[in-house]
């Protein structure tokens, strides 16, 4: 019964003061809103990059001369496939074509497309493709930002490659691939192996690296002193260095964010304990009055606690629903450019919806608790003392 | 039998510091329940610090002050809420109103708390409003109203939950002639109801009513009845 005068009295003194909550809330939402968009960001590109990764395989080798990548034999193949507890090696081949007179590239990957480790990979960014059309002539998928490039230099159906021999090599433009996978595959393009090597200048028994898996992880490292006893010039790269150095990546620019925020939630914070603490404020008058007609000091904590909670939630709930739509309906114009960087060609990236629930619970906690505090403290100084003086 | 009780109360502010003033000395009073008493003098007198004291919105530097047999003077926080709550009406000078509610909000104010059913409050809102003679502006913003209206308010904030003593400090010092003769209206009908009441107020119209029992004249913080 008490609770529902209570929660009466709460509410209209929410409702016809709403203006000078106005200012607090606003603030917080901006606050919540920025926050949670960048955690949506990094955690959707994390999740969309580690699925990925996920059907990488554990291993690529190179050859490197004078210190630098080269093409690697194709014979290394055979030599990895002997090593015991490897499976699914791989040849791969890929390279940068230069579109000169615009300064772009494209990413070519050669691709074995009966091989069962890329089948996995490309299922995943092209769905299922008719194998028999796409081989029947020199056919390749392409990136959302290579067709958008090409399509805006009049080359809708086909694009024609200059070889680093000087030949020509007209290529159709089968098929472009899944814009969800627009984070990897922007300026990317898939081809047969054989023409990739071609377009690129390589002779048929070279190749860019060679992948393979070690299903057992117990024989990863084994495996990697086997390979430099092999070769004196290979450089050996595990999905698990490129795992850590995508979430390094990401962890960096959201720890720099998170920074921001917390500069940010300080400065408010002061501007919050400054505001209810100042002498003649109407705050002060109200507690007082409160006081004055009978009401405990628990009383008016508890209706400025209450009071509070309820900015404090709603700020969070719309500022986290705001970032939602922000993020993963209108892809995050502007900040997504922040995480994502100059890209080569214009990536319109499509954030796959990945929520941090226990990150949006710390970031609830770390904003409520300040918050409150930054209120409830002044409003008990004025509280305990005289209602007499806290009226004047 | 005296409902209020004062004895050798003195009230000194800043006491210990160099600017330490003697707002009260050494009072001695007593009031019967269903009194009306006037106290009066100049601005600065003690009056308003008196009635402070017995409503309990601070406490006497030395000194005992007994209403209704309770010893109020020296209360911790809860029970001084709990006697303003219950024994205690105040319609302060300046009104004290929360400005962005409406006139029910504010008479409701003072039963938030009080454990009664929102049915029971609302009729104890109405009456203690049309007491007052406000129950027409009930749903109007207190921002909005005139002063004689604020003053309306704040009686039926006061009365609404049936204080044995209403203490008044300069209740007519912001209104004109008209809206003091209806404040001095409904303390007689306040006064009828047997209430005991205090005003403090150097406006010599109150001296001379005729349902007014002791005019008590306060100096330099003494009083002499």
């Amino acid at each position: 019964m008490q609770n529902s005068t209570f929660l009466y009295f709460l509410t209209r003194l929410l409702f016809k003061q709403k203006s000078k909550h106005i200012g607090a809330v606003l603030i917080s939402i901006l606050i919540i809103f920025l926050l949670s968009a960048v955690l949506f960001i990094s955690t959707s590109l994390q999740s969309t990059l580690m699925q990925t990764l996920k059907n990488q395989a554990d291993f690529t080798v190179t050859r490197l001369k004078a210190g630098y990548p080269t093409q690697t034999p194709l014979e290394w193949i055979d030599k990895i496939s002997e090593l015991n507890g490897v499976s699914a090696v791989a040849p791969r081949v890929y390279g940068q074509y230069f579109f000169t007179p615009r300064e772009k590239s494209f990413l070519i990957i050669g691709v074995d497309f009966f091989e069962e480790q890329n089948a996995q990979i490309l299922k995943e960014i092209i769905g299922n493709l008719e194998l028999k059309p796409f081989l029947s002539e020199d056919s390749m998928l392409v990136g959302e930002g290579v067709k958008i490039f090409l399509n805006a230099h009049y080359f809708k159906k086909y694009f024609t490659f200059k070889t680093p021999q000087g030949k020509f090599k007209k290529v159709h433009i089968h098929k472009m691939l899944a814009q969800e996978s627009n984070l990897i595959a922007n300026d990317m393009i898939l081809m047969p192996l054989k023409l990739a090597q071609e377009i690129l200048g390589m002779e048929e028994e070279e190749i860019t690296d060679i992948a393979f898996n070690v299903p057992n992880d117990a024989e990863w490292d084994n495996i990697i002193s086997k390979l430099h006893l092999m070769f004196y010039d290979v450089r050996v790269v595990e999905k698990r260095e490129v795992q850590k150095a995508y979430e390094n990546l990401y962890n960096y620019k959201g720890g720099l964010f998170l920074v921001l925020y917390l500069i940010t939630i300080v400065t408010f914070m002061l501007i919050l304990y400054q505001r209810y603490t100042m002498v003649y404020s109407t705050e002060r008058k109200e507690i007082g009055i409160l006081r004055a007609i009978g009401w405990s000091i628990n009383d008016v904590l508890k209706l400025k606690f209450y009071e509070n909670i309820v900015i404090v939630v709603v700020s969070f709930v719309l500022g986290v629903v705001l970032a939602y739509g922000y993020v993963f309906i209108l892809d995050a114009p502007l900040l997504s450019q922040i995480f994502l960087g100059a890209a080569n060609l214009e990536n319109s990236v499509v954030f796959i919806p990945s929520i941090p629930f226990g990150l949006l619970g710390s970031i609830f906690l770390f904003y409520a608790v300040p918050f409150l505090a930054a209120v409830l403290i002044p409003a008990w100084k004025i509280a305990v003392t005289s209602p007499k003086e806290a009226m004047l | 039998m005296s409902i209020i009780v004062i004895e050798n109360v003195s009230k000194v502010y800043h006491e210990g510091t160099s600017h330490a003033f003697e707002a009260l000395k050494s009072i001695n009073l007593k009031i019967e329940k269903s009194q009306t008493v006037i106290l009066s003098g100049v601005s600065g007198s003690g009056k308003s610090t008196l009635l402070s004291l017995i409503a309990a919105l601070d406490k006497p530097s030395t000194g005992k002050i007994i209403v209704a047999g309770e010893a109020i003077s020296k209360l911790p926080d809860l029970h001084a809420s709990k006697y303003r709550a219950k024994t205690i009406g105040v319609i302060f000078q300046h009104f004290n109103l929360l400005e962005s509610l409406s006139v029910e909000e504010n008479v409701m104010a003072p039963l938030i708390h009080s454990r009664l059913s929102m049915t029971d409050i609302k009729e104890k809102v109405q009456h203690s409003m049309k007491l007052a003679s406000i129950e027409h502006k009930a749903t109007q913003e207190v921002k909005a109203l005139s002063g004689g209206e604020k003053q309306r308010c704040a009686i039926a904030r006061a009365l609404v939950h049936d204080p044995e003593i209403m203490l008044c400090d300069e209740p007519t010092a912001n209104l004109d002639k008209t809206n003091t003769l209806k404040f001095i209206e409904i303390l007689r009908t306040l006064h009828s109801m047997g209430k005991t009441i205090i005003v403090a107020t150097h406006d010599p119209l109150f001296e001379s009513l005729d349902f007014v029992t002791h005019v008590i004249h306060m100096e330099d913080g003494k009083c002499d009845e």
